[in-house]
């Protein structure tokens, strides 16, 4: 998987919807939560989902959709690249 | 029993200091906690005990079967069905068997048929939409092996039969309690400290805010519109917003305080949702846990489906909120509600979407949405919104909501309600208002920290704080208190 590249697919996904540029200020580490921190709002959680499996090209599985797999970018990175996401 | 009645200072007692006696000790404790929390579903209703004893009992065979590794997929997932069939069944036959025959009577009757099925009276068993919610997500939770299975039968039964969730939730998923009560608890006094600050916040909201508003401005104007002013109508529906803001966030308090007194954390249910500015913070703010199961259990697995439902977050906003009504009650009026937030929800994705655009062209659109003006506005829509809509929540007749929505604006009713009436009324309203505000303060800079040095301060200090409040409370408060609305749910 290309973490680096899915890294920044993310970042600018934030920045065109919801951040307008300020997102890798915001992601000050891979490891906070974006909830706690106001990077993400939950309901957004969904809009996310769908965006990394269009883009990702990644079926996730449906038990571990949950808005705590997916609070900060490398729990992302690591359910990504355990259901094998790819660029392009 | 009610967890604000007179009784309840006659049965806590007893279960802490029973409770209590077993310090640390587990099977003590869940049995104590167990026992009482059916004496207290008792004394509610005896004939409807068997419902939570039965329910409970097949939810943890459910879940037995479920978790058990090596169970064959398809024997699982028929397991969890069946968990679903039972606990929505049991829903809709206690909660809406009345209103679907008796809305298809109407229906009948509308298209000129004779047809009139028998409409059934059931009484509603005690906190079943909360600890349904409850159960159904563990069945869910242990299926998709996100929660581990709950191997001790007391341990499940104590957790749905915990007495202080029972009236009015909060709605406790079982990760959130089960692990606590795996294991002997043992009493601190800062334990006891905050189960009690919880408890005497959420009986002033529940006791003195809410109990007072009801009679004395909300249920006089709200029972005959005709008779008050455009200016009264507004007045009933800002009066019932406090009403059932101080009912609920009341009574989550309490539960919450209570729950300290054993030991036990339950979850935050209100988050100050009167300082939202949109309608989607207004749903992460108030019935937090309602909220979080809906989108959990139904607007995510709906929206992220593989089928005709995915990415249509627009629908599932309109269906979870009006199902999200539906759950509050069996009325037209609780769906129309739950609609009305739903297209509240599309609107601000809609606009959303459209500033997003503007955002893009121009970063001056980012900081223009970070102006005190953009907030204002944006704070008084969202709270009007939900005021607004509360008519249809209180007035549930189609008829009589219109009725009450033209008042708002022509009425030629002169009538004062009782809590206008006189001096020492007109005192008490000014108390509450004064202390709903005081509390909402308590999120600003200053009066974080003017509460944060009055929980530093030595403790006789607050003693004396907390017993002025008391003196007042048994002073002015009739302990012969309503119920909860939410109790209704």
């Amino acid at each position: 998987m290309d973490r680096a590249g899915i890294r920044q697919l993310i970042i600018d996904w934030l920045d065109d919807n919801h951040h307008f540029g300020d997102a890798e200020d915001l992601i000050t580490s891979d490891d906070i939560s974006w909830i706690e921190h106001g990077i993400l709002k939950s309901l957004a959680f969904v809009e996310l989902i769908l965006f990394l499996e269009d883009n990702c090209h990644v079926a996730l599985p449906r038990a571990e959709l949950t808005r705590e797999n997916f609070d900060g970018m490398n729990k992302i990175l690591r359910k990504l690249e355990e259901s094998g996401a790819r660029l392009g | 029993m009610s967890i604000h009645q007179v009784e309840l200072w006659f049965f806590l007692p007893v279960m802490l200091v029973l409770y209590w006696l077993g310090a640390g000790r587990r099977l003590w404790q869940n049995g104590v906690l167990l026992v009482g929390g059916w004496l207290f579903y008792w004394t509610w209703n005896p004939t409807l005990l068997w419902v939570i004893v039965a329910a409970t009992v097949l939810d943890y065979a459910i879940g037995r079967f479920i978790g058990t590794e090596g169970r064959p997929e398809s024997h699982r997932k028929a397991a969890l069905a069946l968990s679903v069939i039972y606990n929505l069944g049991q829903l809709c036959w206690f909660k809406y068997i009345g209103w679907f025959t008796g809305s298809f009577n109407d229906l009948m009757t509308a298209l000129g048929f004779e047809v009139s099925a028998p409409i059934l009276k059931i009484a509603l068993p005690l906190g079943i939409s909360y600890f349904t919610f409850g159960k159904l997500a563990y069945a869910i939770e242990v299926y998709y092996r996100r929660s581990p299975v709950c191997e001790s039968l007391l341990n499940f039964a104590t957790w749905v039969a915990f007495f202080p969730q029972l009236v009015a939730g909060p709605i406790v998923r079982p990760r959130q309690m089960i692990p606590q009560i795996e294991v002997g608890r043992r009493p601190t006094a800062k334990m006891f400290a905050g189960g009690a600050q919880a408890f005497l916040l959420g009986f002033i909201l529940k006791a003195y805010v809410a109990d007072w508003l009801g009679p004395n401005i909300v249920d006089p104007i709200m029972s005959a519109p005709t008779d008050y002013s455009a200016a009264m109508h507004w007045l009933a529906v800002v009066g019932y917003g406090l009403q059932i803001f101080g009912d609920f966030a009341g009574y989550s308090l309490m539960a919450i305080g209570l729950g300290r007194l054993f030991g036990v954390e339950l979850p935050e249910n209100f988050n100050f949702p009167f300082l939202s500015k949109s309608m989607m913070e207004f749903w992460r703010r108030w019935h937090i846990t309602l909220n979080t199961w809906l989108f959990d259990y139904l607007y995510g697995p709906l929206t992220l489906s593989r089928g005709w439902w995915r990415g249509r977050l627009d629908l599932g906003f309109l269906v979870v909120f009006a199902l999200c009504g539906l759950w509050h009650g069996a009325a037209w009026g609780f769906m129309l509600w739950g609609v009305l937030h739903g297209v509240a929800l599309v609107v601000e994705r809609r606009w959303g979407e459209y500033y997003k655009t503007l955002c893009r062209k121009d970063r001056v659109w980012v900081k223009r949405r970070k102006t005190r003006v953009y907030a204002f506005v944006a704070w008084a829509l969202a709270q009007s919104w939900f005021i607004v809509t509360l008519i249809p929540f209180r007035i549930h007749d189609v008829g009589n909501i219109a009725g009450y929505v033209q008042g708002m604006f022509v009425s030629a009713g002169s009538a004062v309600p009782p809590g206008l009436e006189s001096l020492r009324e007109l005192q008490h309203f000014a108390v509450i208002l004064l202390f709903l505000v005081v509390y909402h303060l308590t999120q600003t800079r200053l009066g974080g920290w003017a509460w944060g040095r009055f929980q530093a301060a030595p403790a006789p200090i607050r003693g004396v704080a907390y017993g002025l409040v008391l003196v007042y409370l048994f002073i002015y408060v009739p302990l012969s208190a309503g119920t909860f609305v939410y109790a209704n749910f």
